[in-house]
């Protein structure tokens, strides 16, 4: 039986969380953030909630502007490798909850591809361990964007 | 024994295939001279190896059929 912050607890006490899919199709809707936030109304013990927005930015590059970013990924990997990200995090820190999404496919300039929301007692834990789930993400989960351009031509994305 | 090897990202546009089937690869280091003989450019890119999902590092001895991955640098976020 889970709980409401899909935590549960084993026979040795530790909790469990189970893997989940942090990818979907396209950009993700302000909507879909502002319920999200709204769910957690009914969590009292939350004081502070911290959140992280990646928007695809219409880079000037020297093949001209871009337009959009096709994402991909290695799916199985990155799901496996964000778990082990979620269980270093709250081990790490007293959160109450943490949510990830990642857009795959064709994300448009101005729109959202990344959302990373924490949440705690107090504003410390929710802010550190949304700060650190952002960087981990970039550096260690497989997935690629590739610029497209106005002109129709493509580079690949490169994180900084 | 064969080895699936999944290509991502900008290696696929080298390759212009998303997946190999390889027979007869005995470790990591064949592979990649496989690779590099059927795709000269990848020998000048920039990737790492997942062997069954996990990132490896120096040469490693595939036992029975393996899944591979070659993950150029990572562009997520």
């Amino acid at each position: 039986m889970e709980s409401p912050v899909g935590k549960k607890i084993n026979s040795s006490g530790m909790s469990e969380r189970k893997p989940k899919n942090i990818f979907q199709q396209g950009a993700i809707p302000a909507t879909f953030i502002a319920e999200s936030i709204q769910k957690h109304s009914s969590q009292t013990a939350i004081g502070g909630h911290s959140i992280f927005l990646g928007q695809v930015r219409a880079d000037e590059t020297e093949n001209g502007k871009v337009k959009s970013i096709d994402f991909t990924a290695f799916e199985d990997m990155a799901q496996e490798k964000m778990h082990l990200i979620r269980e270093d995090i709250f081990a790490k820190y007293p959160l109450t909850c943490m949510h990830v999404h990642h857009s795959l496919g064709e994300v448009q300039a101005g729109e959202i591809c990344l959302f990373v929301f924490t949440s705690s007692a107090h504003r410390k834990a929710a802010m550190d361990a949304c700060e650190e789930t952002v960087e981990r993400l970039k550096a260690e989960l497989p997935v690629w964007g590739r610029e497209i351009m106005e002109n129709e031509s493509h580079q690949w994305k490169v994180n900084k | 024994m064969q080895v699936q090897v999944m290509i991502f990202g900008q290696l696929a546009d080298i390759t212009g295939t998303s997946e190999l089937i390889l027979h007869d690869i005995p470790d990591t280091d064949t592979l990649q001279e496989t690779l590099h003989k059927l795709y000269p450019a990848l020998a000048n890119t920039k990737y790492a190896i997942a062997m069954n999902k996990k990132t490896i590092q120096g040469n490693t001895i595939l036992t029975g059929d393996t899944n591979i991955a070659l993950l150029p640098p990572f562009s997520g976020g």
